[in-house]
């Protein structure tokens, strides 16, 4: 068989977009030879959508990607233009980090950083086949008929397979704006069996920032103090620019519904199903007819660019009718259209084909992650392409996998809701998904994921260090809290008492504290101190739920069992189980429609079955 | 959550009615502890396979339920081949409720029908049972789950928890979209407002728990008074409903000077009810003695039977007593009905609940006014209502209890985040009443409800 390829490594990613950056830079960290293939290598970590990272959950995941040793913050880190701690008038758990990018410089820099990494090549070809043995990837087909072979193979096409583009009727086969698709790589996919659908997601126009007349718009400055994603990044040096705001009024309403007829969305050209909370300007006019005006933000997309973002003006409608509708806004009337906003639909493979390790059911060593899998966004993307890269490595390695809890992370709420439930619409983290929000604070990602990376190999041993010295200063701290005392209306009582009070700050705790100590510390990490102690009483109200579905996720599912054979099964509930064959019970009790007679059954089948073992 | 196995269940074994024994019976690894949490016996263990002779406490009270041998049989040498505890006890399915409730309070969890035997083949105590048959029980099980859930969807509790259930999803949805879309054209609701929306879901719920009231009274009991003017023959009802002679009965009006109470059992409940002097116009100091203490028992009882003459015209004594009795909720009793009847209902004004014909000397009635005594606590129902009432008080009580955190938290100006856990956990309380809400229709009703999207 060797003989076949023309190139062997361990691990090859099939994409250079944010998952296939993080699935290649975990894989080359932990010691695999790896390859990324891209169709174009200067469109590397391209940002095809909007100019910005984070956001709230999607902060988040940026801090949780970071804690694991992937590079997503680091990078906007040292490139982002505009920084702003959304929800900072809320509490801290669900603050959440956004920064405008730089979108040239993101792409530069990262890059640089994944042509620095040890182990990692980066090719630009196209791929157009998955190669298999039986049941298990080997390598992958290219476009002059090279063979490349792998042990394990990560699949990040976004939204090229079989992408089409729509503005207005007008309509073409691309991968992105100007990018071919990738056709042949999409039949490959298929013929493997898997089960695909098609959504459809779209973009705003972009303007001529000198053709906006910015003096009559409301400016959005960034945080004085910007918030960093990285826990390793010090401080944000780069100049800082603003975002403006404007709004949609009835002229523009107007113009939109005498042109529906022209939209594809409305014209019946477009069937697939697009996110329902980044609604094309045509479905706000048209859901919400009440609604007199809609909220736009003019975004930058670069330091050395005019090019400018108008985020919340998605649409597919012919370019001359954009032209009209831009100009019908205020501050927009004489702005020059850069590039057009226009819809994409394009191929996805329902991630109920995966399991939590995101590797396929039907091809051992496959991986799938990011936009294929059915989810939106930059941060659902990377996060993807982390764990696939961990799990691919982890594999070849031999070790066991990785997979994050509901309760540890986003990242493993976003996954186990992929790969339990499927999903019908583009898949966005928000909050409320978070059973445990409270828990899953972006203070504390570290906390949570550090430990985990490390001993994987994902962070470096003087990352590592200095994560154990931030615990340690953390845990002085709050042992200091413990024992002093503060004034308070009732009374002097304990610091970490009087902590549990909304309006007491940890800045009025300090006084007994150790200079020595206090001055070692940063704002963030006397916060984080703050808001475990404010949050403790909660939290305990939640540990007998964490520890239940804990436990419901230590009693493993073997991949092999035949639930036909399980006695008791209904039919319906051994459909359910089969199509997604959960990996553990917890993952089985939230298939939905699966009851808890056929879980208790389940359960029973294992007991019994693990005890025969024993005996025999 | 999963349910899994090792879980414990408990369920009312015996069927309901009235009946000298009732068995509730427990099986899973807590069935001890569950147990000793309300059974009270001097050596607070239950040695295996041992009668043990105690009385049923109520913990948070320590009012006792009653007596009960309890016995407990240890994995695996039992039905189910866990532990399994039963609990003997009176056959009042009023003091099973109770104790039922209790065992679900410490831990337990309602057994579905046939669980116990499912559990029992799934141990492998019953070996004969052949896989068809099992599968027979888990789709009948199935098909009692959809039946029960179609009873609760188009029943009217559901229907009248429903409108409480969307105001709160409302509620959620609405600061859900506050904190997931900061950024978009989303508005905040207040404190104020949150308030009056979080009181308006509890509005819609205190009347259904004031419906279960009947499982509080359980531990209080009743008092009820009987009133009515002077010889209408209150002594004779009191004593029909006693089952007994004890208060005195004379031809002459005033001869119940004072008060004559006493505690008795209907249904199971405890009542103690108060015969009162007549009320009129005393003629001596000691009838107006008796005369002041009906009317103090009257404000202190729960329940009033205003009883009258059917016999006699109505009198300006009937009506005296009738004004004491404004704004008072009572049952309007016309007693003496073997006696041609010279009452004439229709030209009165009748603010009663209910209207009960009685002989007192024959019994005629007297069983319909039983029942009606408890109409406002609920009925008795049969044991599948009574179980599933059970739950169903739980589940409004957890979601009351959420809902007052969440005011709690409110006031002390905690973030929104907090206050949705309690908000969430009130609407896991009510989702087991009606379905299950998911995260996705809360996302559907923000999506629905605010233009997001940047």
């Amino acid at each position: 068989m060797a003989g076949a390829f023309d190139e062997a490594y361990d691990v090859v990613v099939i994409g250079g977009g944010h998952a296939g950056c993080e699935a290649a830079m975990a894989a080359a960290r932990m010691g695999m030879n790896t390859a990324l293939y891209t169709m174009n290598v200067d469109l590397i970590a391209q940002m095809s959508c909007n100019p910005a990272i984070g956001g709230i959950a999607k902060g988040h995941i940026v801090r949780e990607i970071d804690a694991l040793g992937g590079v997503m913050g680091r990078v906007i880190d040292r490139v982002g233009i505009q920084f702003r701690l959304l929800n900072s008038s809320r509490g801290p758990a669900v603050w959440s980090p956004r920064a405008q990018a730089d979108k040239q410089s993101y792409r530069v820099e990262m890059r640089r950083v994944l042509e620095q990494q040890e182990r990692l090549r980066i090719k630009q070809a196209e791929a157009v086949a998955i190669l298999r043995d039986g049941g298990r990837a080997t390598g992958l087909e290219l476009r002059d008929g090279r063979k490349v072979q792998a042990q394990a193979v990560i699949l990040t096409t976004g939204t090229f397979l079989n992408g089409l583009i729509h503005i207005g009727d007008h309509r073409y086969s691309a991968g992105r704006s100007g990018e071919t698709p990738s056709i042949p790589l999409a039949d490959s996919i298929k013929s493997i069996g898997f089960e695909w659908g098609r959504m459809k997601t779209g973009t705003p126009p972009r303007l001529d920032s000198r053709t906006i007349n910015f003096s009559v718009l409301e400016e959005q400055k960034g945080d004085s103090r910007p918030t960093p994603f990285s826990f390793e990044t010090g401080a944000i040096t780069q100049p800082q620019v603003s975002c403006f705001i404007t709004y949609t009024n009835d002229r523009v309403h107007q113009i939109i519904r005498d042109n529906m007829s022209r939209s594809p969305l409305y014209s019946g050209q477009i069937q697939s199903i697009g996110p329902r909370y980044c609604p094309s300007v045509e479905d706000k006019v048209v859901k919400f007819p009440d609604k007199l005006r809609h909220q736009l933000f003019l975004e930058p997309e670069g330091l050395n660019t005019n090019e400018t973002y108008v985020n919340g003006l998605s649409t597919s409608m012919p370019s001359d009718v954009q032209m009209m509708l831009v100009r019908a806004i205020p501050g927009l009337e004489n702005a020059e259209i850069i590039r057009p906003g226009y819809a994409i639909e394009y191929d996805f493979v329902q991630p109920t084909e995966l399991l939590p390790t995101l590797e396929t059911k039907k091809v051992e060593g496959l991986y799938h992650a990011g936009q294929i899998n059915g989810t939106t966004g930059y941060e659902e993307a990377a996060c993807q392409g982390l764990m696939a890269g961990i799990n691919a490595a982890l594999k070849v390695q031999g070790n066991s996998s990785l997979v994050l809890e509901r309760s540890q992370a986003y990242i493993g709420i976003l996954i186990d809701d992929l790969v339990t439930k499927g999903t019908n619409e583009p898949y966005r983290m928000f909050t409320s998904r978070a059973e445990f929000r409270l828990h899953l604070r972006i203070d504390n990602a570290d906390q949570r994921l550090t430990p985990l990376a490390h001993r994987i190999g994902l962070v470096s041993e003087a990352a590592f260090a200095r994560f154990r010295a931030k615990q340690g200063r953390m845990e002085r701290l709050a042992a200091h809290l413990r024992l002093a005392k503060v004034e308070v209306d009732s009374g002097r009582i304990a610091a970490d008492q009087a902590l549990k009070r909304p309006e007491v700050r940890i800045e009025s705790c300090l006084d007994s504290v150790p200079s020595e100590l206090r001055e070692q510390m940063s704002w963030e990490e006397m916060k984080s101190v703050e808001t475990s102690i404010k949050y403790e009483g909660y939290l305990k109200q939640q540990t007998a739920e964490v520890e239940k579905l804990r436990k419901a996720e230590s009693r493993r599912i073997p991949v092999d069992i035949e639930y036909h054979a399980i006695p008791g099964l209904s039919r319906e509930m051994i459909e359910k189980l089969s199509r997604i064959r959960p990996t553990t019970i917890g993952q089985a009790s939230r298939i939905p429609g699966v009851t808890p007679a056929a879980l208790c059954i389940l359960h029973i089948h294992l007991e019994a079955s693990s005890n025969r073992k024993e005996t025999a | 959550m999963p349910t899994l196995i090792e879980d414990t269940i408990a369920a009312i074994s015996t069927p309901l009615g009235k009946s000298g024994l009732g068995v509730i019976r427990l099986s899973g690894r807590d069935s001890r502890r569950i147990v000793l949490s309300f059974f009270s016996t001097p050596r607070n263990r239950l040695p295996d396979r041992v009668p043990v002779l105690g009385n049923l406490v109520e913990p948070s009270t320590r009012d006792v339920l009653d007596q009960a041998v309890v016995t407990c049989f240890e994995a695996p040498r039992s039905f189910t081949r866990e532990d399994v505890v039963e609990i003997s006890c009176h056959g009042s399915p009023v003091i099973l409720k109770t104790a039922l409730g209790l065992a679900l309070a410490a831990g337990a969890r309602l057994a579905s029908p046939g669980e116990f035997t499912l559990r029992a083949f799934l141990r492998g105590r019953i070996d004969l049972v052949q896989a068809e048959a099992i599968r027979d029980l888990i789709e009948a099980q199935t098909l009692y789950q959809a039946k029960v859930a179609q009873q609760q969807l188009s029943g009217s509790l559901s229907r009248k928890v429903t409108p409480a259930k969307q105001t709160l999803v409302e509620l959620i949805a609405l600061l859900e979209a506050g904190i997931d879309f900061a950024d978009d054209d989303v508005s905040v609701l207040s404190e104020a407002e949150i308030r009056t929306r979080i009181n308006s879901v509890e509005a819609g719920l205190l009347p259904l728990q004031s419906t279960f009231a009947f499982g509080k009274i359980v531990n209080a009991g009743l008092t009820i008074a009987l009133v009515g003017r002077p010889n209408v023959g209150k002594s004779s009802v009191f004593n029909r409903l006693l089952r007994e002679e004890r208060a005195i009965v004379t031809e002459f009006p005033g001869t119940t000077r004072d008060l004559v109470a006493e505690t008795t059992q209907v249904e199971g409940i405890p009542v103690r009810l108060v015969d009162t002097a007549g009320i009129r116009a005393a003629r001596d100091p000691v009838e107006q003695l008796g005369v002041d203490r009906s009317v103090e028992a009257l404000a202190d009882a729960d329940q009033v039977l205003f009883v009258v003459d059917g016999s006699q015209p109505w009198t300006r004594l009937d009506a005296e007593v009738q004004t004491r009795l404004e704004g008072r909720t009572h049952l309007f009793v016309i007693n003496k009905i073997d006696l041609e009847q010279q009452l004439d209902e229709k030209s009165l004004d009748i603010r009663s609940k209910a209207v009960c014909r009685v002989s007192a000397r024959t019994g005629e009635g007297i069983e319909y006014l039983r029942r009606a005594l408890f109409m406002e606590y609920g009925q008795l129902e049969g044991y599948e209502g009574l179980v599933t009432n059970v739950r169903h008080e739980r589940l409004i009580q957890q979601a009351l209890n959420a809902l007052e955190m969440s005011r709690n938290s409110l006031k002390s100006s905690m973030p929104h985040e907090v206050i949705l856990l309690d908000l969430h956990s009130a609407l896991k309380g009510l989702s087991a009443l009606t379905g299950e809400t998911t995260v996705e229709d809360v996302l559907g009703t923000i999506f629905s409800t605010f233009c997001i999207g940047k």
